[in-house]
């Protein structure tokens, strides 16, 4: 299965890093967005994306907004989501899980947690 | 009968009168301290309130410099991740061309290998070879040049990871800001306040996030698996707790 990434993150920095990792993972379709509601609009505008990776804080459209729009399109509901971010209390967590994530990273990460949880999630998908 | 209770009513008030005085000359004091002390506190509070009043005028200034420190390391770490894959992209091109070189010296060996059935039966010419062939090894030579790029790739690779931290302490800066904000919006409420001698209980400090803003409060940059740990446990305790159908939701 061929992957296509979006990767949503308001810091430049971070989709950087997080590009430069998938990059060194060995995916090389990659796209970003800087907000959840650009990401909403490459969505719409790319069929070939197959993968999210998003953060949570982003002005104009939240990470959690941007997951509750995905799952909510049924164009896009099926697309799998990898939340990056810094929030790391339950709270947070199981609010994700409830607008369906797929997984759940906090950063700083490591390239190793990266490719487990996308190993992770592709498999749950597959199977 | 009537007329004595009069009088000693009248004297009575007196004995009261008399009373209120002396109280009154001992209190005279008292008020005039009183009155002393506050002619010396309204100028401390004048003094209070024109420090309020200063501070809170620096606060947008404090929150722009916070902002620039935001903007200064971003900067800086996007030219530090320009550099790092600028390294990066040399050490690819070196790889490139030590691959090309070893290919191309695995050809001369076999080229030269070719001459060795021309020169078997002459000695000296075999150990020219020999002593040739010898020194012409590369091969440990270029084996560990590609270790020591690899070494160099990872590094940099480090690099780029240990930046996550500009965007860790972007958002505790905002949150900083976020609460210096929150303390003007205060701060100028109890300046008026004073004018009006009335002070106010202002209670809790949070206030609502300008739209446009968004932050972690409790960001913070640690290289320890902690977090992960913590947040795989949580995902396994809700996913335990619930139905499968959930979970096939969850993860459809």
């Amino acid at each position: 299965m061929s992957l296509k990434f979006l990767v949503v993150d308001d810091s430049v920095t971070m989709r950087r890093i997080v590009i430069n990792s998938l990059r060194n993972l060995g995916f090389e379709e990659i796209v970003e967005a800087g907000d959840g509601k650009e990401a909403l609009t490459k969505l719409s505008s790319d069929d070939a994306i197959n993968f999210v990776i998003t953060d949570w804080n982003m002005p104009v459209l939240s990470g959690l907004e941007l997951i509750r729009a995905i799952r909510s399109d049924e164009k896009t509901n099926a697309i799998p989501v990898l939340m990056v971010t810094t929030r790391g209390v339950k709270e947070d967590i199981i609010e994700a899980l409830k607008a369906r994530v797929n997984n759940y990273v906090v950063k700083p990460f490591t390239p190793q947690i990266l490719r487990e949880k996308i190993d992770q999630i592709l498999a749950s998908v597959s199977s | 009968m009537n007329q004595p209770n009069n009088m000693n009513n009248l004297f009575d008030k007196l004995h009261d009168l008399k009373s209120l005085f002396i109280y009154g000359e001992k209190l005279v004091p008292i008020i005039k301290s009183l009155v002393d002390f506050m002619k010396d506190t309204v100028p401390l509070l004048e003094n209070i309130n024109h420090s309020i009043a200063d501070s809170t005028s620096k606060i947008p200034k404090a929150t722009h410099q916070l902002n620039n420190v935001t903007s200064a390391t971003e900067l800086a770490t996007t030219e530090i991740l320009d550099l790092v894959d600028s390294v990066t992209n040399e050490v690819r091109g070196v790889e490139k061309t030590l691959k090309s070189f070893l290919i191309t010296e695995e050809e001369k060996e076999k080229l030269l290998e070719t001459l060795l059935p021309f020169i078997k039966d002459n000695n000296e010419a075999l150990k020219i070879f020999e002593d040739y062939k010898s020194k012409s090894n590369t091969s440990n030579v270029i084996k560990s040049s590609f270790e020591a790029l690899n070494t160099i790739k990872d590094q940099a690779y480090n690099i780029t990871l240990s930046l996550q931290v500009q965007d860790i302490t972007a958002q505790q800066l905002a949150a900083v800001n976020h609460l210096i904000e929150s303390v003007q919006v205060r701060l100028s409420g109890l300046v008026s306040d004073l004018e009006v001698n009335e002070i106010k209980d202002f209670g809790n400090l949070s206030m609502p996030v300008p739209e446009g803003v968004s932050f972690d409060p409790n960001a913070r940059y640690s290289k320890s698996d902690e977090g992960q740990q913590n947040v795989d446990d949580i995902i396994k305790t809700q996913l335990g707790n619930t139905s499968q159908d959930e979970i096939d939701k969850l993860f459809s």
